[in-house]
């Protein structure tokens, strides 16, 4: 029984309507597309020079 | 709250001013677009221009007319908007030395477009010596900028009057915003006034012979790079401070706001050199120095993205959207004033992280000068921040002259945006992978002498041909849209949204307002950038330039 209210409680706080885990997400994969193309580009820079 | 003037619409001499701006930028907008349409149409070999008209013409046509005519005469239209309504009417002196900027600016367009047409100043917007124009081309460009000082100064006069009514209180967001883009736009022209007054005027004229070329492009990129600033915070302001009303939510943060505009202000002028990467003359050490303060530049737009995605995600949970990215489904992406800025917010990413790769010292070895450079602009600039600013139109130009954005209208302004967003992808993504071939940019069409190379690049120069054509039909909508707004629309009242904090009662700290502490962080930054390199580009100057006309 306390089992099952604990999560209960745990799912009521990540629906909270103030989580910014959406936007956690977002920014995240913004930081990993601005890497990938840097190292894409490095190493079309290391191939050439 | 209460003390800020926000009323609920523009006065009508207020909105005469900006009015005149914005048929500037319009009719800017036309020319510059057409031109653009002729240089694809050209580099795809299949079309010559007629009449001998000269590829860098046209090229010259459209940088100079879209990258400084349309923007600045939108921007200056916008921010005086913007001032008007949250700081309150401009008085009659004020508006009077606004209209005085508009006409200078005017005049200044004419003389320099003038000057183009007549093929007397093909020498690209970025007119790098030892390229010489007429005379005349030169003193327009030198009108443009002090008519944008004067225009400026009725900004400035409105904010100091504000502040004088309203002790002790921070201003309004948006005048805050305005008027950081215009100190900045105001210390980043000295760079360009200099190069323009002292160097090639007389150089044109024909009263001194040479000229120092390295001298003249740092100068050039001085304001070269903080030029791209101004044209990106007004985006920035309608993101911040706009959208978030349109889509029914809140601002995030109003400090964050106000520091990622500080932040700009500081960062945004001592990193000409990731301009000058490849050039010689400037010793590696002060590159690496403006190289790492331009990484400092991307703190603020990470900042942005952060609070952009923050309002959306705090708006649809709002309204009850659930999971990781429910809240994207509750945003109004009917509503052509939120969708055409978004479209523009995703440009940015791309765009953004391309930007990254140029400043990045060696890599800059890999991209400099090929067209991978202009698919990146025309990600920056004419894709964020010009479809910002159209959505911004929809809603600005209809509330300045007393009419309606109908249904009808939201909708070709929804096709629109999708037809930039198609024809951009088509244009820019080409250019990209071409420079990353080592297409050059800024030349006209050629097979240089049937190279294997060169003929990698022609299917990406069809396919940029495709995308401009597509971004030409989704120019004439817009134009359509424009004049429909401006002189057909039904009459009404359309509102001029201006978001509200998501937490008012916590105050911005008074500090964000002290301009001398700011603009002397930004005096200082700016001297330890660039006063050594100018004087080792002065003394150790090679002999200067006489002046060429290649075209």
């Amino acid at each position: 029984m306390a089992k099952a209210e604990l999560k209960s409680n745990t799912k009521t706080e990540i629906e909270d309507s103030s989580s910014l885990k959406g936007t956690l997400a977002s920014v995240f994969f913004i930081g990993f597309f601005i890497i990938v193309l840097w190292v894409g580009v490095y190493f079309l820079y290391l191939d050439r020079f | 709250m209460i003390k800020s003037p926000l009323k609920s619409k523009v006065d009508s001499r207020d909105g005469k001013l900006a009015m005149a701006h914005l048929y500037v930028a319009f009719i800017a907008l036309l020319v510059g677009g057409l031109a653009g349409l002729l240089q694809v149409l050209v580099r795809s070999g299949k079309f010559q221009l007629p009449a001998g008209i000269g590829y860098y013409q046209i090229l010259t046509v459209h940088g100079v007319v879209l990258g400084l005519v349309l923007t600045t005469f939108f921007i200056m239209g916008f921010q005086l908007s913007v001032v008007s309504k949250t700081a309150g009417t401009f008085t009659g002196k004020q508006r009077t030395v606004g209209w005085i900027g508009f006409w200078i600016m005017t005049i200044g367009t004419i003389a320099a477009a003038v000057m183009i047409l007549l093929n007397k100043a093909s020498v690209l917007y970025t007119f790098y010596a030892p390229l010489q124009a007429h005379f005349i081309f030169y003193l327009g460009l030198t009108l443009v900028v002090v008519g944008s000082w004067t225009v400026g100064a009725a900004i400035i006069m409105k904010y100091a009057e504000w502040r004088r009514a309203n002790p002790g209180q921070q201003s309004p967001l948006l005048t805050f915003m305005a008027l950081v883009n215009t100190l900045m736009w105001i210390v980043a022209t000295i760079g360009v006034a200099a190069t323009v007054l002292i160097q090639l005027l007389p150089w044109s004229l024909g009263w001194v012979d040479t000229v120092n070329v390295a001298v003249s492009r740092t100068l050039f990129w001085y304001f070269g790079h903080p030029l791209v600033y101004f044209w990106l915070l007004p985006a920035y302001m309608v993101w911040y401070a706009i959208i978030p009303k349109i889509i029914g939510g809140k601002i995030f943060s109003d400090s964050l706001a106000r520091m990622s505009f500080i932040l700009f202000l500081l960062f945004s002028i001592p990193v000409g050199f990731h301009h000058q990467l490849l050039e010689p003359g400037i010793d590696a050490a002060w590159k690496f120095l403006q190289v790492v303060l331009t990484f400092a530049v991307v703190i603020p737009s990470l900042m942005t993205a952060f609070s952009l995605f923050a309002s959306f995600e705090t708006f649809g949970r709002s309204k009850g959207a659930k999971g990781l990215f429910g809240w994207l489904k509750k945003l109004p992406w009917g509503d052509a004033r939120f969708t055409v800025p978004f479209i523009g917010m995703v440009a940015f990413i791309p765009a953004g992280a391309g930007g990254i790769v140029n400043a990045s010292h060696q890599m800059n070895q890999v991209i400099h000068n090929t067209i991978w450079v202009t698919g990146h602009f025309h990600l920056t600039v004419a894709t964020a921040v010009v479809l910002t600013f159209f959505g911004a139109a929809f809603w600005l130009v209809p509330h300045l002259t007393g009419r309606k954005l109908t249904k009808k209208m939201n909708k070709l302004a929804l096709i629109q945006g999708s037809l930039w967003a198609i024809g951009m992808t088509f244009m820019s993504g080409a250019m990209h992978a071409a420079g990353l071939l080592g297409a050059p940019r800024r030349s006209a069409f050629s097979d240089y002498g049937g190279s294997a190379q060169a003929a990698e690049w022609i299917p990406y120069q069809i396919a940029q041909a495709v995308g401009g054509s597509i971004l030409f039909i989704a120019i004439i909508l817009m134009l359509y849209i424009f004049i429909n707004l401006a002189f057909f629309a039904p009459k009404g009242e359309q509102e001029f949204p201006v978001g509200e904090a998501l937490h008012p009662e916590e105050k911005a700290p008074m500090v964000f307002e002290n301009w001398k502490l700011w603009l002397g962080i930004t005096v200082l930054l700016i001297l330890f950038a660039y006063t050594i390199p100018f004087i080792d580009l002065i003394q150790n100057a090679p002999p200067g330039s006489k002046g060429f006309k290649l075209w």
